[in-house]
């Protein structure tokens, strides 16, 4: 078995790659579990070997795909402690949050075995996790809307301000409105440990929603 | 004699814990509702073609 380092093999690219693909199916999933959009711009695809639903709305999809394109390097230096996709009411207040709490370790046991192989199988199940979700929470007020969060800290927000640009998205630090949750409830749903990432998922639900 | 005023520690200040988000929102529900319903009335014009 070799032990290697985080620059070798420049795995943090490897490591974003692979989560932003994942978040780009879970925030489609998600939208479509909790019937943020209407279920008609949804079309069933294969990823990881199981169905799910992805939007078909070519601006929805943009929007998703920005979003990621600037979480990259974050991730890819190991700077993003949480994504959460926020489903917020009417009023802007968050409602739901879906929190992947993502951790990479420094040191990085590789045997050729292992190698990537053991990631899909546990992406899998946090995808399969997602889409019965709906059981465990309260149905959500009417007109809600999304939007995602990102904890990082200062300095690494410097790795996104090239991407912001390119890409006309730029980002801001939330407001308290859209951080604070009153009561949440917390229902823990994946918890994954590979050699490349460790992540787990939960939900924190408003105990009031409407 | 006044006192010398401490310097602030910029390291650690901007290295503190950030939320962010995107600045755009996504696109409302009203308006990939409306989106859904001209794809359905452009799908049932091509059928009767």
């Amino acid at each position: 078995m070799t032990t290697l380092t985080r620059q070798d093999l420049n795995f943090g690219q490897v490591v974003a790659d692979i989560l932003c693909e994942f978040l780009e199916v879970a925030i489609h999933l998600i939208l479509y579990v909790r019937e943020v959009y209407p279920s008609g711009i949804f079309q069933k695809r294969k990823k990881y070997n199981v169905p799910v639903q992805m939007s078909c709305h070519p601006e929805l999809n943009q929007y998703i795909q920005d979003t990621l394109h600037c979480v990259k390097p974050l991730i890819e230096k190991n700077e993003a402690e949480k994504v959460v996709v926020v489903i917020m009411d009417k009023e802007h207040h968050p409602v739901e949050r879906f929190v992947f709490e993502i951790s990479q370790p420094p040191l990085l046991s590789i045997s050729s075995d292992t190698l990537l192989s053991h990631v899909e199988q546990l992406l899998r199940a946090f995808i399969l996790k997602i889409s019965v979700c709906d059981a465990v929470l309260n149905n959500n007020p009417p007109g809600c809307s999304f939007t995602v969060l990102v904890h990082t800290r200062d300095a690494a927000t410097r790795n996104m301000e090239k991407v912001q640009v390119i890409k006309d998205f730029p980002w801001i630090v939330a407001d308290e409105q859209e951080v604070h949750m009153q009561e949440p409830r917390l229902i823990p749903l994946k918890t994954m440990t590979s050699d490349i990432v460790k992540m787990q998922l939960y939900v924190e639900e408003r105990a009031q929603k409407t | 004699a006044s006192k010398a005023q401490p310097k602030p520690n910029l390291s650690s200040a901007s290295n503190k814990k950030v939320i962010i988000l995107p600045c755009k929102n996504p696109p409302s529900r009203e308006h990939v509702h409306l989106w859904l319903e001209a794809r359905k009335q452009y799908e049932n014009l091509q059928k009767l073609r």
